[in-house]
């Protein structure tokens, strides 16, 4: 069933090409206000979902639907309310950065009342936007891009690899925007292979595999369960491991004990509190290791087929 | 359609065109000025028996009066080739070049459904090549107002002979913009587009140029342009039906092919 209030629903969506199978039985539901990651190595089925979101492909079975609408008839007037930046974004050359945003905005019939905003914390000073894009270089290409995504201040931003070409400077003052966007309410679908990036600006996270729906989570609930690799050195004889709560892999070395450490924090860190503790290393949940954990399983197993489990 | 996207349109052609516009305005001054100075000699060798009239003619069109200069004229490589840049290259690549490019995602992730775009862009093209077809038909006017032929112009069916030559490059026009809307690169497009105008112009000139061959006239869009008949009086309406219809159907198609198509993306 659909969550009531699901900005981006989808239902069994499946996109074939012939005998390959792009996308299978996706459902998903992504909630209103939220960044959401949609991640996935390349090929995964990602442009696939979104493409098909927007329109640009029509669906072999299933439905979905964006802002309440059907993409299959509705999607002119789901693409009003959307701002979108697709993967490695081409401009029109011949136009400078200005022209480029004046036209797409009169196409999307909205006033462009963000661009101010945009341009001056991407760093776009008039002088670059008056330059044409063919002498832009690939940073201030991706800028243009975000910013004629979000310059109509869409209900719902997609966004595909929105960080690619940013230098890291470029990237804080992005995620800043996503975070005063979800602030004001607004959506963003966010697809992305990395994984720093997710971690720190998604609040769920969707973990895509050969076209299926491996995993939904919270990014904070996918940390929380993670394997944190520990170490613990005491004064004189290390106690018994086996006493420590969700340690495993325990190896000894004189005074020091290694190991990895599944659940929750707070116990384990009870448990070792002791006079005699010298020493004590929790290495941070990485999202890395759980998404590895996802892509190192043969065969896929869809874990997040079932709606109710991938909202 | 759509305002913006139709003014872009009309912007991507703008030095082509008006280059175009200019060469071809003094091409069709230049034709009355050739028919002037050379229509006697051209109709004493024809008489003369010296040359077969095949080939003191040229596809339809002839020096022999100035209405059949209206056609030579437009039958012209030259005209071709310039009528050619909007029918065939800027149409072909349209769609498929934006595609290409990848910069078609980014129009269709706006508000316009592809009816929209393909009828916003195809509108825009149309007009650059009735413009250009008008500017020569106003250059052969002026040319034949300089040599003082315009009393064998009968203007008042000039606009018929706009109309009739607007379909035939039309035609082509909407041929080449069905090629764009049903391929991811512009090479194919182009390359087919190319092929249909060269083919219909190879049938045109074979059965000017050879008696036993003339049957090949009739599969020949470029025989159903017939301005010196339209000056004449003598409109055949069967040349606009077959004009008309082939002009209309790849229209059909791409709104039906256009929109149902699925857009991977780019490579």
């Amino acid at each position: 069933m659909e969550t009531p209030d699901a900005v981006i629903s989808t239902r069994g969506l499946t996109k074939h090409y012939g005998s390959v199978e792009a996308l299978t039985d996706l459902s998903l539901d992504v909630r209103h206000g939220e960044i959401f990651g949609f991640l996935g190595p390349n090929g995964a089925g990602k442009s696939t979902t979104i493409r098909t979101l927007l329109g640009f492909l029509h669906a072999t079975h299933g439905s979905a639907t964006v802002l309440g609408m059907d993409v299959a008839s509705e999607s002119v007037e789901i693409r009003r309310l959307t701002g979108y930046l697709p993967g490695g974004i081409a401009l029109y050359d011949s136009l400078t950065g200005e022209q480029v945003l004046d036209y797409l905005a009169r196409l999307q019939g909205r006033a462009p009342y963000r661009r101010a905003d945009l341009v001056e914390r991407l760093r776009m000073p008039q002088a670059d936007l008056r330059r044409r894009v063919r002498d832009y270089s690939r940073g201030m290409r991706q800028k243009i891009g975000v910013i004629q995504a979000l310059q109509h201040d869409p209900e719902l931003a997609i966004l595909d690899e929105p960080s690619e070409g940013l230098d890291p400077l470029m990237q804080q003052a992005f995620y800043a925007i996503l975070a005063d966007l979800r602030a004001e309410g607004r959506t963003i679908f966010f697809s992305s292979h990395v994984l720093s990036e997710v971690e720190r600006v998604c609040d769920r996270v969707g973990i895509i595999r050969h076209g299926r729906l491996m995993a939904v989570h919270e990014v904070r609930e996918l940390l929380a369960r993670r394997r944190r690799r520990v170490s613990i050195q005491w004064r004189g004889a290390a106690p018994d491991a086996s006493t420590i709560p969700g340690l495993v892999d325990v190896t000894v070395d004189g005074d020091r004990l290694f190991g990895t450490l599944h659940g929750d924090v707070s116990e384990f860190v009870r448990a070792v509190a002791s006079p005699s503790l010298e020493d004590l290393t929790i290495e941070p949940a990485s999202l890395e290791e759980a998404f590895l954990e996802y892509y190192a399983e043969e065969p896929p197993t869809p874990a997040a087929a079932a709606p109710s489990e991938a909202t | 359609m759509n305002g913006a996207l139709f003014a872009r349109t009309l912007a991507w052609q703008r030095l082509r065109w008006i280059i175009v516009s200019i060469a071809i305005f003094g091409w069709g001054i230049l034709i009355p000025v050739v028919y002037a100075a050379f229509s006697d000699v051209i109709r004493d060798l024809a008489n003369s028996g010296a040359f077969p009239e095949e080939l003191l003619s040229f596809g339809s069109g002839s020096l022999f009066t100035l209405p059949g200069a209206v056609t030579l004229g437009t039958q012209h490589p030259l005209v071709l080739a310039m009528l050619g840049i909007f029918a065939v290259g800027a149409t072909s690549t349209a769609i498929a070049g934006e595609r290409q490019r990848g910069t078609l995602e980014v129009l269709l992730s706006r508000p316009i459904s592809r009816t929209t775009v393909y009828t916003s862009i195809t509108a825009g093209l149309l007009l650059v090549v009735a413009s250009v077809l008008f500017t020569f038909l106003a250059g052969f006017v002026v040319g034949a107002a300089i040599q003082g032929v315009l009393d064998e112009l009968p203007i008042e069916h000039m606009p018929m002979v706009l109309l009739n030559g607007l379909l035939l490059w039309g035609a082509f026009a909407t041929f080449g913009l069905a090629a764009s809307v049903s391929f991811d690169r512009p090479g194919p497009a182009i390359g087919l587009t190319l092929a249909y105008l060269i083919v219909n112009y190879f049938f045109e000139i074979l059965g000017s140029l050879w008696q036993e061959a003339e049957w090949t006239q009739e599969f020949s869009l470029f025989h159903h342009f017939q301005p010196a008949e339209i000056l004449a009086g003598a409109v055949d309406p069967i040349d606009f039906v077959i004009l008309g219809a082939t002009f209309v159907v790849p229209i059909v198609y791409a709104l039906v092919v256009f929109p149902r198509r699925d857009l991977a993306a780019p490579a």
